[in-house]
């Protein structure tokens, strides 16, 4: 029988949580900034380089500055989480570590891919300097608009979450 | 009957959902979601493949809000609620889509209003960042144009003082031209820059506005002559002679506009104008304005002329910086006025500006004469003493500007160092009359060299006149040289006059 796996997209809002999924799911992008209220599901089977099949569903959240105030309900029975950040908002990642820190409480154990989204926004020797200022540490720098990057996150993710189960 | 009307509005969005151990639906009513019975609950929607995990838990209820059901190309914002039962779970969906999409346009508001401040925010700094560093790079390179300029224009009037033929004199005055022309865009630029960072301030003291503007007309009547242009001055009866204000600056702003008149004006007239507005108590409100018969500037470039350096970015640029009109637009916000433009493209264009200027009462305008006739009267050069001077400086080419124009007065025995600490030792050992002391030497300052100075326990050591000489024009420099206890600091490029005039200021008779 197929797996199913639960992964949640975290981050603050106006990051790109939404636009990464619609980009891994239907290959489509859309400039225009639709906000995300509770949470979306969709499902995406994956085949993995090793032929096996896996079935990730994807829980978009809304997003949210105050990580603490997502409803538990939502991350129940989590398999991986990606914590999306917006490389052209500083505010949206500034207090990485400590967003980190609380996402691994709510949900320990768990694979966590951290995805810097929008590249395509600031020039890349610009973006290295910046994150390297801040001493950010992340897995991806993707582009949803570009598609750049996305298909990896989810690829790795469900990698994991295989080898997981 | 309330009761059964009651449970009729409760229902209308509730859909109860029963479903088995295996995953099947037993029973579902009332249906807003088309849920058949026998069907798998995780067909229905993905939502409902998180159920299995729910096992693992220890709760019997479970809450999800705002849960969005895309059924049937149809979506339903809910809320949805689960109870462990004994045949499996009850599932209560409630549709509340109405209510959601209330709060989404509310959150949409919010958050775009956030997140669009918050760029506003970047974008501005992003600005100031690049205009700090547009007045880094200015201020650095005035400032390294000022050594090399000080000894073009020195050894070119060392030069005019040899005998020269003909064609050499020619020469001689071209390149004094392009020593004058340098200085004058050295100036601009440095005075941009400190406009922009705000640390330009307007030196305000009373002078002769009469003499200022005969100086301009005589100018620019031969400037004008130059090029075959008709140069006409016209000033109201009424433009007092003795006026309060930056001088500097005022002739900055007009020169600068003239100069811009001249440039672009082929054939026909450039005219200065200057209108009595009003008078009130002890303020004349004048307006100034500088007409010329040029190609015009048409509406879409107005606003463009006066930025900075836009004639460079022009693919079609003309001879000069295109710093002047940026300039002209700096000073005069800082003199409280505003440049006007009018335009006729094909006919010609007017700058213009109101200008109101303090007007001294009457026994302050004769104590000015009698300082100026007191000033004047003091001349370039002592009588026949000689005096003890320590110059201190380490850059070869200035040093032989220094000493050439100082050897010259046959006035000065001079000693020459470069080292702070060897400059200590010779004060005490020696009696100078003045120090002549660049600000940026090897090992030290020229500065703290003469907070050190002042500080040392001997009188005549202590009271030193000592000059500076630096290329950091700004006054925020100036004025910390000053505090460190030089009597005079001289800012590159300064002729011999300049330097001569402020030496012997010091030096006792």
């Amino acid at each position: 029988m197929q797996k199913s796996k639960k992964v949640v997209i975290l981050g603050h809002f106006g990051v790109g949580k939404t636009s990464l999924i619609r980009r891994f799911v239907n290959d489509q992008f859309s400039d225009k900034y639709k906000v995300t209220i509770g949470v979306h599901i969709t499902k995406k089977v994956v085949t993995l380089p090793t032929d096996d099949t896996i079935s990730l569903i994807l829980w978009d959240l809304e997003g949210t500055d105050a990580l603490e105030e997502i409803r538990d309900a939502y991350l129940l029975g989590t398999h991986g989480i990606i914590f999306v950040f917006d490389v052209s908002r500083p505010s949206t990642f500034q207090h990485l570590n400590s967003d980190l820190k609380i996402v691994a409480k709510k949900v320990p154990e768990r694979p966590l891919l951290v995805v810097g989204n929008k590249k395509d926004l600031v020039p890349e020797e610009e973006l290295t300097q910046l994150l390297e200022n801040h001493q950010i540490s992340f897995n991806y720098l993707t582009s949803a608009k570009t598609g750049d990057t996305v298909e990896d996150v989810f690829m790795e993710l469900a990698t994991l979450l295989k080898s997981d189960a | 009957m309330l009761k059964q009307y009651l449970q009729e509005f409760a229902n209308k969005n509730l859909q109860f959902v029963l479903v088995g151990k295996d995953g099947k639906i037993l029973e579902s009513e009332p249906a807003f979601l088309p849920i058949k019975t026998g069907d798998l609950i995780t067909d229905v929607h993905p939502f409902f493949e998180g159920i299995a995990a729910l096992e693992d838990e220890d709760e019997s209820e479970f809450s999800f809000y705002c849960v969005h059901l895309e059924v049937d190309n149809q979506t339903y914002i809910t809320d949805i609620q689960m109870f462990r039962k004994k045949e499996g779970l009850l599932i209560v969906i409630q549709d509340l889509t109405e209510h959601y999409e209330t709060y989404q346009a509310v959150a949409q508001a919010r958050n775009e209003s956030i997140i669009n401040e918050e760029l506003i925010v970047l974008k501005n700094a992003e600005l100031e960042e690049r205009e700090r560093f547009k007045n880094l790079f200015i201020q650095n390179f005035s400032h390294e144009l000022r050594n090399p300029l000080m000894s073009s224009m020195a050894i070119t009037q060392i030069l005019g003082d040899t005998d020269l033929n003909t064609e050499q004199k020619q020469l001689l005055d071209v390149l004094r031209d392009s020593n004058s022309h340098l200085k004058l865009l050295l100036e601009d630029t440095l005075s941009i820059s400190m406009i922009a960072s705000g640390k330009l301030e307007l030196k305000s003291s009373l002078f002769n506005l009469s003499k200022l503007l005969e100086l301009l007309s005589f100018t620019y009547q031969t400037k004008a002559r130059a090029k075959g242009l008709r140069f006409t001055f016209k000033a109201d009866k009424r433009v007092p002679e003795m006026v309060e204000g930056d001088r500097l600056r005022l002739f900055q702003v007009l020169t600068n506009l003239l100069d811009n008149a001249i440039k672009y004006t082929h054939t026909g007239s450039v005219e200065l104008r200057i209108a009595f507005n009003q008078q009130w108590a002890n303020k004349v409100h004048l307006n100034f304005a500088v007409k010329d018969t040029g190609p015009g500037i048409p509406e879409n470039k107005r606003a463009l002329v006066f930025e900075t350096f836009s004639q460079l970015a022009s693919p079609n640029a003309q001879q000069g910086t295109g710093l002047g009109l940026a300039l002209v637009k700096g000073l005069l916000s800082l003199m409280e006025s505003e440049i006007k433009l009018e335009s006729t493209p094909g006919t010609g264009t007017v700058f213009s500006f109101d200008l109101g200027l303090k007007v001294p009462l009457r026994s302050t305008l004769q104590s000015a004469a009698q300082h100026k006739s007191d000033a004047t009267s003091r001349k370039i050069g002592g009588p026949g003493r000689k005096y003890k001077l320590l110059l201190v400086e380490d850059d070869e080419r200035v040093l032989t500007v220094l000493f050439k124009i100082l050897m010259d007065t046959k006035q000065f025995y001079i000693d020459v160092l470069a080292d702070g600490a060897e400059v200590l030792e010779a004060v005490i050992q020696n009696e100078y009359d003045l120090i002549l002391m660049d600000i940026n030497l090897p090992n030290t300052r020229g500065d703290q060299l003469t907070q050190i100075i002042r500080e040392f326990p001997f009188k005549n050591v202590k009271q030193l006149p000592i000059v500076g000489i630096t290329a950091y024009a700004y006054e925020d420099h100036m004025k910390a040289y000053k505090d460190a206890g030089m009597n005079a600091v001289l800012a590159k490029p300064f002729d011999s006059e300049e330097l001569l005039t402020t030496l012997f200021s010091f030096l006792r008779k």
